[in-house]
This record gives structure tokens, sequence and C-alpha cells, in this order.
């Protein structure tokens, strides 16, 4: 096989459901190291594309490689961290506690009817201690705060060891101060770890600094490669359908 | 207490309670973290079409229940999977027509009333070895895949779609879920019968979850209070001459009031 710096390809995607055109014709490459974030109007499309990557939702018509295969013969789904996007809303009395929860991400790796490694244990404390929820091991996943539960999700995610982490709209219902807190955490994540980033988000401004490539997502995918294209840029504007800037700031 | 054990017709209600109450604690606790306590209910109703073609035919009913309740679980997943229908939908379609089904065969058969009467309350005194080994040989396979996939069926119950997203199989993993359920559901009749075997699978989760405990901790509570419940539902039957699966179902029920009094709020 040959080697392929790229973690994700698309290659003339679309989707149609029942007349409706989901995506149409998206072309796009993600790289090993690069920190991306999709944006785009409600229903545009941004979910879809990710369900599309993580083989959730089949595509019309294109192709779809992972780590330079084909998704149809993609194994390595431990490579994938993904944390969707009502990941935080989980049922108060569902019997789980953080422990359980993140030790999930490790289900995959392990075969069947096995038990847990010293290896699976060490990196199960890893991956909590990493994402500061140690302290929280034998709370219920039900009884956290949204905050504390998306750190929960994440250690998840991490404790796959994934080389890329996608994160779909992370911060819905969570307070500001939590929101300041998982910012730091991805890169922190990206930079000490080098762990590829897919985030989509409604707030691009305020990891405008972080993100080396962008994706408008609109039914059409429009790739900006620069964060400097991404203040004013005017692809947004018509992406959207009306004037629209990007503001950098910081919570 | 202890003679009662003495009794062979005893030993065999023992055993075939005490095998069901495993079983049905552990994939119970599956279908009620998954919202689909109305499965244990309808796939009841489906065996006793089972058990009236088995009565009607000559064959034993337990094989028939079980053939009945695979197939109907495996068009219940199909629907609900491939075709995307209502679960609470597809289940009520299948209790209320497997039913009307059964009905009709009795009807036309109209012979074998107090036999099928036994498969609606259960009649776990009367299981015979023939049943018990029919018990020991499918409730072994069903545990060997439960305990074979519980960290993935775990797993699929707390997010189905990271589930997948994580490579875990869980289109299949379904399919062989509501198969080995529909497979204890059909060795359950015997003991509690088509009209209570619903609260076997469905109140032992339910009560141990208001413990507020991790997973495999409320396992662990939730097979206690069935096999306990078998325990002291069967003694109360012997000694008391009450049917003994309305006596499970009660103990189990009298759990699940202890479990929201010491849990509340």
């Amino acid at each position: 096989m040959k080697f392929s710096p790229s973690l994700f390809e698309f290659h003339n995607v679309s989707l149609t459901r029942q007349d409706n055109e989901i995506l149409k014709s998206v072309n796009c490459t993600v790289l090993k190291g690069e920190y991306c974030a999709i944006i785009g109007p409600n229903g545009g499309g941004k979910t879809t594309l990710v369900r599309l990557l993580m083989g959730l939702d089949k595509p019309t018509s294109g192709m779809i490689k992972l780590f330079g295969v084909e998704q149809s013969k993609f194994k390595a789904w431990h490579k994938i961290g993904y944390v969707p996007q009502r990941s935080a809303l989980v049922d108060a009395n569902f019997p789980a506690t953080v422990r359980e929860v993140v030790a999930m991400g490790r289900y995959a790796i392990r075969g069947l009817f096995s038990f847990e490694s010293a290896e699976d244990r060490r990196i199960i404390e890893e991956s909590m201690e990493q994402m500061g929820v140690t302290d929280l091991r034998d709370r219920l996943i039900g009884h956290l705060s949204g905050g504390q539960r998306q750190r929960v999700m994440i250690a998840r995610a991490l404790a796959s060891h994934p080389q890329v982490l996608i994160v779909d709209e992370p911060n819905t219902g969570v307070d500001v101060e939590s929101q300041h807190r998982f910012y730091e955490l991805l890169r922190l994540l990206h930079k000490s770890r080098g762990i590829s980033i897919l985030f989509i988000t409604h707030d691009v401004g305020v990891i405008a600094q972080d993100i080396s490539k962008l994706f408008f997502v609109n039914q059409t995918l429009l790739v900006s490669q620069t964060p400097q294209e991404i203040v004013g840029c005017e692809s947004i504007s018509r992406l959207y359908g009306n004037p629209s800037h990007v503001l950098t700031h910081n919570h | 207490m202890i003679e009662m054990l003495n009794y062979p017709f005893m030993q065999r209600a023992f055993a075939a309670g005490l095998i069901i109450a495993i079983l049905a604690a552990i994939s119970g606790s599956f279908i009620v973290l998954r919202r689909y306590s109305l499965l244990s209910e309808t796939l009841a109703h489906v065996s006793l079409v089972g058990v009236s073609v088995g009565l009607l035919v000559g064959s034993n009913p337990l094989w028939m229940a079980i053939a009945a309740s695979l197939v109907a679980s495996w068009m219940i997943e199909y629907l609900r999977s491939v075709h995307h229908l209502y679960s609470d939908s597809i289940l009520a379609i299948f209790l209320s027509g497997s039913l009307a089904l059964a009905i009709i065969i009795v009807s036309l058969a109209g012979s074998f009333n107090a036999s099928l009467f036994s498969y609606l309350f259960g009649s776990i005194l009367s299981v015979t070895n023939e049943d018990l080994v029919i018990m020991a040989i499918t409730g072994t396979v069903g545990m060997a895949l439960l305990l074979l996939f519980f960290k993935e069926l775990y797993f699929i119950a707390f997010d189905e779609e990271v589930a997948r997203a994580s490579g875990i199989r869980v289109a299949a993993l379904n399919f062989m879920l509501v198969s080995v359920i529909a497979v204890i559901i059909a060795l359950s009749i015997r003991v509690v019968g088509t009209l209570l075997i619903g609260a076997l699978m469905v109140i032992p989760p339910v009560a141990a979850i208001r413990f507020g405990m991790g997973f495999f901790k409320t396992m662990f509570l939730s097979i206690a209070l069935a096999l306990a419940s078998v325990v002291i539902g069967l003694s109360a039957s012997f000694f008391f001459s009450l049917p003994s699966g309305a006596a499970i179902v009660l103990c189990l029920l009298l759990f699940f009031i202890a479990a929201l009094v010491i849990n509340l709020p």
C-alpha cells in the first residue's frame, strides 16, 4: 500500500435523499497534523459530511478514503476519535460511571471475551487524567454537568489512541467557562500529542488562530487554506446567503 | 424448608427457574437501557403461537415456541433497522397480531385449553426433564453469546452511533441480541408464563438502576434480585399452593417497590 499523509479524502461525494440534494460533489482532503474547522448554516450538511466520513450514512455517489484506504475496506476505526453532536446529552439515570464510559474507548481494540489488560487500564487512567475527569471516575455520567460530560466523551475518544479527533458542535448547552477550557484542551491535544482535529462549529472566531484549514459547507464545500482568508472571507457571505464575516475573539 | 428440594419436581423447578432468572436479568438489562422493554412482552405473545402450533400438531411446544419467537425477532429487527419503522409500533403490531393468531389456532383445535393455560401463567412445577435439558443447552448458548459480546452490547446500549463509528458491528449484534432474547423468552414461558415473562426481564434491571450504580454493579444486583425472586416465589408457591409464575412476579414487584422507597429523591 502506498504511503499517504492524508487522513481523509472526499472524491466527488454527493448525497441525495428523496430528491433533496444534501451534499453536491464534495472534494476535500484532511492531512495529518491539521486542525480543521467545518462551518456552515444549519441544515447545510456539516454533520452529514462527518456522518459520511464515519460510515454512518452512505453517499449516493463518489468515494471516501480514510488513511489512504477506501472506506468500505477500512478497519482501523480506533484511529478516529468521534464525539457526535448530542454526545453530552445522556439520560440522567443511565447506569454508567465515568470510568466505564471512558473504558468504552478501548472496546473496539480489545478482542472478544477479553478482560482489561494492564495497558488498557493505563490508557484509560491516562485519558481521564488528560481531560481532568479522574476525580469523577465513580460518578454516574448522567449526574455530571454538560461541560464535565463533554470532557468525559473526549476522554473516551482519546482512550482509543486516535490519530484524529472529530468533534461535532461540542458546545451546545455548555457554559462559557467550560467552552473556554474545552478549546484550550483541543489546542493542547493538537500541539502536544499531535492529534489532528476536525471540528464542526458555529463559533469559528474563537479558534481562528488555531486552525490550519476551514471548510464552508452549504450543500457544496469550499475550502479556505489559511487563517488569514477566514476573516472577512467573501465565500462565507456567499454560502450563508447574506453578508457575513468572522470575528476572532476569546471567551 | 430445605425438604422441598427432596421432591424431584421442585429440583427441576429450581434448576429451570434459576437458569431463566440469570438469563432474563442479563438480557433484560440491555433491552431496558435501550427503551425496548416491550420486546419481551411481544416475543412472549409470539411464543404463544408456537406453543399453540406445538400442541396442535403434537410436537414439543417449547421447540415450536423457540422457532416462532426467533422468526418474529428477526422480522422485528429487520423492520426496525432496515425500514426504520417506529419500534413501539412494530412491537404493538406483532403483539396483537400474534395473540390473534394464537387465539385462532386455539379455537380451531379447541381441545388443549388446560395445557395452554399452563403456558399463559407458567407452570414451573410441571417442568419435565426434557424441558430442563432444552433450557440447559439453549440457555448455555445464549449465556455464552451474551458474555462473548457483553462489552459491545453495553456500548451499543449507551451510544449506538458512536459504537458503530468505532467499528463495532452494530447491526449484526442487534440481530444476535434479539435472537438470544427470543430464545430466553420462549424458554421462560414454562417458568412464569406468557403473560408474566415481561416482569422477569424488566423489573430486576429497573429496580437495580434505582440504586444509581455503574453498569456492572447494576447488572449483578439485577441478577441477584431475579434469583432471589425465583427462590422466594417458588418456595411460596410450594408452601402456600400459589401459582409459581404469579408468586415470582409479585416478589419482583415487592423488590421494585423497596428499591423505589430506599432511593426516594
